[in-house]
């Protein structure tokens, strides 16, 4: 026990290395090098009249932290999604909670007036909860009950309406979808930090509750039976996770539109390294989410420099294949 | 009252059996009434009497009446697109729903229909030139491709299998659909779109000869399998112990299903659900045998996509709603009912 804990934080401290590495390369690399001696600089001496400090502080900066963000929330979701469900497919974006949170976001923003940033994970948080109720309860009621078919299927269903509204309300409306375009396929470009400053209290709230649920995740994840026989209220405690992922998906959502398949992507690549412990795979997941997000966003920043690839469409390249060959291997 | 037809030394042979006959009868009625409809309504108010009147002009090109103009130039051609890609979807996923013995099979699910949009994507947006002729031949190329692609991922695996792939290979060329959208010039990427959200306002005589006559000979290829069609339904034992050649006519009837939401896709874009549900109405409808339930999902098929149609180009009008959306919106739930009652 205590050697696995020392390896446990060697790999932490580790990760933590490897997200400063990330961070170093997000600012320097862009339309303009910078070197990481003017990073530095920025940091300790800000020079308002220094044009590096200003595109580091203003911009890259403050895009950075969301991605850093963004990348913990949805890979943390994704892992508890994937132990609760017992389905190793579980991902926010396959499950129909991201086009629910951001179709709850276009209809808001056009139909509030004058609309308040305050708001934003509020309402993204609602949609993603109805949509989440609404595919669990059609998987439920299937014959087979609650698989990982049943609910990418019924999520699948549940995608294409939303996604059906969505066109529809552009056709009619094309001024909101002038302004929702790139949010809507995933992007960091288009948000800013205000928006990040309401969500950081969800942020806390639902990383705080995912470290605190964590060892119950892993009994679930073992079976219901086997976690009501370990004394847990599985009714009760199944709640409070989708609390937990709804937070979690919104906040992300709120803040980069439906990225896709990050949820599914880091939780496998870390219980790889790490195991079946929940009590690892959550904070591991918080790490790497971020350091692979923010390497996504590099990428998508520099492949086609100096336009840029939306964020979005990038981490669903990266996370398809993943999930054909999960298919292939973990489905008989 | 049976009536028995054998042609051609009994090689061609069928029963029609009078309760067939006749819900055939009434859903063709019913497609020949929503057509009628479909003729009348529109921004320009027609009456019935009118659009008879033109529709039996001797020399429509050459006459000067706005009615006839209307008729000829846009609401025949795009009633009638609308009644053969609706069948041709029909087709398709009839016969991919018996091949795969999974309820829940549709060319927009496992991923046809996303190759087919890939690339006739990619031909608009890299080369705009070409998109005329090659469309329909590049649709095909795409959708065989993806479907070669899943099957090779599947391997052995079970029809299960086959539905997730199909999901997963579909996020993917979503994306990459989207990533050309997003960096192809924005009048190419405009023109796109708008066929990506399965519209048929745009045809014109040149696709109604095109899905016609697809219509006609994979109709018939189809309809000439109908018989090994019910073998195969009931397992691959059964069907090779009843003296079937599993491996031919597995490739017939893919082929046959992937060309037709192949040919449908490239002219009016990707029509999600109509392959899902045509066969599961008709199914409800009695019939005899697999070639009667062809039949009558196709009719359904049609019935379907030119109600959408009539529904997106009234229900706001003037601004049109694409009948792919309103098939979506329909489609979706009704998929979500048919996961709660069917077992897969």
């Amino acid at each position: 026990m205590k050697r696995q804990q020392w390896l446990g934080a060697t790999g932490i401290s580790l990760m933590c290395l490897l997200l400063i590495v990330a961070l170093v390369i997000h600012l320097s690399i862009g339309t303009k090098v910078i070197f990481i001696s003017d990073i530095l600089h920025s940091f300790y001496t800000y020079n308002e009249d220094n044009f590096d400090h200003l595109i580091i502080q203003e911009l890259r900066l403050p895009r950075a932290m969301i991605a850093i963000c963004v990348g913990a929330c949805l890979a943390v979701a994704g892992a508890l999604m994937q132990g609760v469900t017992r389905n190793p497919l579980a991902d926010p974006s396959l499950l129909g909670m991201m086009t629910g949170g951001a179709l709850a976001v276009v209809y808001w923003s056009t139909f509030v007036t004058n609309a308040s940033l305050i708001w934003l994970p509020v309402v993204a948080a609602v949609g993603a909860l109805i949509s989440a109720i609404i595919v669990w309860n059609i998987a439920a009621r299937t014959h087979s009950g609650i698989t990982p078919l049943s609910l990418i299927l019924s999520g699948a269903a549940f995608t294409a309406f939303s996604g059906a509204l969505l066109a529809i309300h552009h056709l009619l409306d094309e001024q909101t979808f002038e302004e929702m375009r790139t949010w809507l396929v995933g992007s960091l470009l288009a948000s800013n930090i205000e928006t990040l400053y309401w969500c950081i209290p969800w942020i806390v709230v639902g990383l705080i509750g995912a470290i605190v649920l964590a060892p119950s995740v892993t009994a679930l994840s073992m079976g219901e039976e086997i976690a009501t026989g370990l004394g847990i209220n599985v009714r009760r405690r199944k709640w409070q996770l989708l609390v937990c992922i709804v937070i979690l998906t919104s906040a992300a959502i709120a803040l980069a539109g439906p990225l896709g398949f990050i949820g599914l992507v880091i939780p496998h690549v870390v219980r790889f390294i790490v195991g079946a412990d929940y009590r690892w795979i959550i904070p591991y997941s918080i790490l790497l989410g971020a350091v692979y997000l923010l390497s996504i966003d590099s990428l998508a920043r520099w492949l086609i420099q100096p336009q840029e690839i939306a964020t979005g469409l990038i981490t669903i390249l990266m996370g398809a294949p993943l999930f054909i060959w999960l298919v292939k291997v973990k489905v008989r | 009252m049976t009536m028995s037809i054998r042609l051609c030394k009994q090689k061609i042979s069928f029963q029609v059996t009078k309760i067939a006959a006749i819900y055939t009868t009434c859903l063709l009625l019913a497609l020949i009434a929503v057509f009628m409809f479909s003729l009348i309504s529109g921004s320009y108010q027609l009456s019935l009497v009118d659009s008879f009147f033109s529709l039996i002009q001797q020399q429509p090109w050459i006459s000067d009446s706005q009615a006839t103009l209307i008729i000829w130039e846009f609401r025949l051609p795009r009633s009638l697109v609308a009644i053969f890609s609706g069948a041709l979807f029909a087709l398709s996923g009839t016969l991919l729903q018996n091949m795969t013995r999974n309820p829940l099979a549709d060319p927009s699910l496992v991923g046809i229909s996303q190759g087919a949009a890939l690339a006739v994507v990619t031909l608009t947006i890299l080369f705009p030139d070409y998109i005329d002729g090659w469309r329909e031949i590049s649709a095909f190329i795409g959708a065989i491709a993806v479907a070669g692609i899943i099957q090779l991922l599947r391997g052995k695996g079970n029809s299960l299998k086959f539905i997730l792939l199909g999901v997963g290979v579909a996020a993917f060329i979503s994306a990459l659909i989207s990533t050309l959208l997003t960096y192809g010039k924005l009048q190419s990427a405009m023109s796109a779109l708008s066929w990506l959200a399965g519209s048929t306002n745009t045809s014109n005589w040149h696709d109604v000869n095109a899905l016609g006559l697809a219509c006609i000979v994979l109709m018939l290829l189809a309809i000439s399998q109908a018989r090994t069609m019910i073998v195969i339904s009931l397992g691959d034992e059964v069907a090779v112990g009843l003296g079937v050649n599993l491996r031919k006519t597995m490739l017939l009837q893919l082929a046959t299903s992937v060309a037709a939401a192949a040919i449908a896709t490239a002219i009016v874009g990707p029509l999600g659900f109509i392959g899902l549900l045509a066969p599961h109405l008709a199914r409800k409808i009695p019939h005899n045998g697999p070639a009667n339930h062809l039949l009558l999902s196709t009719l359904v098929g049609a019935i379907l996509v030119l109600s959408a149609d009539i529904i997106g180009r009234t229900l706001f009008a003037p601004t049109q709603i694409a009948a792919g959306l309103v098939t979506s919106l329909v489609g979706a739930p009704l998929f979500a009912y048919l996961l709660i009652k069917k077992q897969f």
